[in-house]
């Protein structure tokens, strides 16, 4: 019997639709408690619903949901903290204002922890700002405080990387590392893959609505077999005879193998077409399987 | 502290703040009293005597006066008047008698001076027509009515009515009672497409339910509205205080009893709750504020239908139309206070008002929350008519 108190989320056969239109089918995944798990898929997959879900914003036409071991109430929303897709704040209000308004709503006083929160990521001397005084990515990293602001158990991100710079990017991502270090669950949806491939230990993928992949990244990506040539490359590459697919953006490519190609042989042909700076055999890229499901579908 | 607390303490302070919330509260007192000043000085002004010297062409021979100067050559009148010798002159023709005819000449265009003058000349031609009455006579001719009016019922003599209280309280009653409703109301709209404008939103509905969230709004909106018709009740207090004389005329034909106050405060309460449940469902179907003010204007025009027809209501207080609109919901809290200030309402009417009140507001706040909670988070998209039906329809 499975350890239900090692479970953070627990969604079985979920489904909702708008209008006749299924948006969410029959979806189930769980989340063990101090993971970093990724929710990704295409745009218009039914992710942001499924979060919505999570969350009791909208109600599932059938299933179940489980959230930190009971159905959502006010004392478990307390426990969850939450960044949407669609962003914004008051704009009339400061930046503190805000936070402690936020807090507050989380039954928490945050006086302190907004003050931390906001040092950390280099906002201190905007706290008396207006929000409507502040650029977009300021904006932004106020709302990821806000969404941690009460030191939430689990915390739900959905595409938190868009509209980042690469500086702030970095700064969100060693945020999410070290909230995953003290052990909070984290739920990020996103389809910014090369993220996910380097945070996430787990993924669910949806796509159209359904769920297609699930389960520790390692092990999909061994599904998917030691059939692609990760190759860094001068010159011009024209098709290879055992070669599938390629993927080439001009000085990198991945190229996946058709089954009983030997690399060698590849590795070759190569040589002989372009110059070789790296030739790497591997599992292919989580941007590879994503890709290679939503087209086969 | 729950969460709709919060939520209530977190409106009201935002929007007690708000430039819309001063100007309703402190401006539209202000304006009021600026009118009323004005007409209050220009009444002022209206007090027979001294400045105007006033003379006459007499073509009949029945006239004589000591007040006035009598010119028997009417290019000598004409001529003084432009010498500002005399303000006015009026020539009285041969046929006077018979038509009742005069002219009356002025050496400037002022109609509060006109009234007066016409005053001053139909005293001097009642004095000479009837010179050979008796002096209570000639008074009486001059003033024929000095009226009182009672309404009567069955248990005997009732309340005394006022000319000037008939049309004054219930009018500035209703009046304030609109303004803070709609006032309140109207936040409660903002506030709603603010939000999802925002997108805030859905952080929001992350934290709380729909219900604490349109509760925390509909209380501490309420809670503004109230803090509003104190202000007003303050600053009347204070215009009373500061300028007794002007004000004690009104204030002392002013009779707010006790069951009336009572009715107020209900009315008021349930008037709000009604208006505020359908902006909050109208600001969670509308996607711009534009939109939802088109969309809130249908029904504020219904809510102050009693005040275009107040005439008619306050008229004929017990008939028809101002039954009619003491019970429809969306009418009924200004109608029924317009009603109840100038007449004696039937207990059953005021019943049957208060209950189609009271079931209103609770089915309005259920349709509400419902079309609030499925309709909240469709950002850029306006449900169809159809949709909302459904949304209605669902749990």
């Amino acid at each position: 019997m499975e350890d239900r108190i090692e479970k953070t989320i627990n969604v079985s056969r979920l489904s909702k639709s708008f209008n006749g239109q299924n948006v969410v089918r029959d979806i189930s995944f769980d989340i063990k408690k101090g993971e970093v798990f990724g929710l990704i898929g295409p745009n218009g997959a039914g992710k942001t619903t499924i979060i919505r879900m999570l969350l009791d914003i909208i109600r599932p036409d059938s299933g179940e949901i489980k959230i930190l071991n009971g159905s959502l109430c006010e004392e478990i929303k307390n426990r969850v903290g939450y960044l949407p897709e669609e962003r914004g704040l008051y704009k009339k209000l400061t930046v503190f204002e805000t936070l402690l308004y936020l807090g507050a709503l989380k039954e928490r006083d945050s006086k302190e922890r907004a003050g931390m929160l906001l040092e950390k990521m280099g906002m201190f001397s905007h706290k008396d700002k207006k929000i409507s005084e502040l650029s977009k990515g300021m904006q932004q990293k106020i709302q990821i405080i806000a969404s941690i602001i009460h030191d939430p158990e689990f915390i739900i991100l959905d595409e938190p990387f868009s509209g980042l710079d690469p500086v702030n990017m970095k700064l969100v991502k060693d945020l999410i590392i070290e909230l995953g270090k003290v052990g909070k669950t984290i739920l990020i949806s996103t389809h910014m893959m090369e993220q996910v491939e380097q945070m996430c230990s787990r993924i669910f993928m949806i796509h159209k609505g359904e769920g297609v992949l699930y389960g520790s990244i390692d092990e999909i990506k061994s599904r998917y077999g030691k059939n692609t040539v990760l190759l860094d490359f001068e010159g011009e590459l024209k098709n290879i005879p055992g070669v599938k697919k390629m993927n080439n953006s001009g000085h990198y490519a991945e190229l996946i193998l058709e089954s009983g190609t030997d690399a060698q042989v590849i590795l070759k042909n190569l040589a002989e077409m372009v110059r070789v700076n790296k030739f790497e055999i591997s599992t292919p890229s989580l941007n590879e399987i994503f890709i290679q499901v939503v087209e086969g579908t | 502290m729950s969460k709709w607390r919060i939520i209530a303490k977190h409106e009201y302070i935002t929007n007690i703040k708000r430039k819309e919330f001063l100007f309703v509260t402190f401006g539209i007192p202000l304006f009021l009293l600026a009118v009323m000043g004005i007409s209050f000085f220009f009444m002022g002004a209206v007090t027979p005597g001294e400045a105007n010297k006033i003379g006459y062409v007499d073509r009949t021979g029945l006239f004589d006066s000591s007040n006035l100067t009598k010119y028997t050559d009417e290019e000598l009148a004409r001529k003084d008047l432009l010498d500002n010798k005399i303000t006015n002159y009026f020539f009285i023709p041969e046929n006077y008698t018979a038509t009742g005819k005069i002219i009356i000449y002025s050496s400037r265009k002022n109609f509060a001076d006109n009234m007066k003058i016409e005053e001053q000349i139909k005293n001097f031609l009642l004095d000479n027509l009837l010179k050979n009455e008796p002096a209570d006579i000639i008074q009486r001719v001059k003033k024929p009515i000095d009226s009182q009016y009672f309404t009567l019922n069955e248990n005997g003599l009732k309340s005394e009515d006022s000319g000037f209280t008939i049309v004054l309280l219930p009018l500035a009653f209703s009046m304030l009672f609109t303004i803070s409703i709609f006032a309140s109301s109207g936040f409660l709209l903002q506030s709603v497409i603010e939000e999802k404008e925002n997108k805030i939103m859905e952080i929001i509905l992350s934290s709380v339910s729909h219900e604490d969230l349109l509760k925390g709004k509909i209380v501490g909106l309420g809670v503004l509205g109230l803090t509003q018709v104190l202000i007003y009740l303050v600053l009347a207090a204070v215009m009373i205080l500061i300028n007794p004389v002007a004000l004690f005329l009104i204030v002392s034909q002013v009779h707010i009893s006790i069951p009336l106050l009572v009715a107020g405060i209900i009315y008021f309460l349930m008037g709000y709750l009604v208006f505020a449940s359908i902006m909050a469902g109208v600001g969670a179907v509308a996607t711009t504020s534009r939109e939802g003010q088109q969309i809130a204007g249908i029904f504020s025009l219904a809510g102050v239908f009693p005040m275009m027809f107040s005439q008619f209501i306050i008229s004929s207080p017990n008939e028809g139309l101002a039954i009619a609109l003491s019970i429809f919901p969306l009418t009924s809290p200004i109608a029924m206070i317009m009603r109840l200030s100038i007449t004696d309402v039937p207990l059953y009417e005021l019943m049957i008002s208060i209950l189609v009140l009271a079931v209103s507001v609770y089915f309005i706040q259920e349709i509400s929350a419902r079309i609030f909670r499925a309709s909240l988070l469709m950002y850029g998209k306006k449900p169809t008519l159809k949709e909302l039906i459904k949304y209605v329809r669902q749990n």
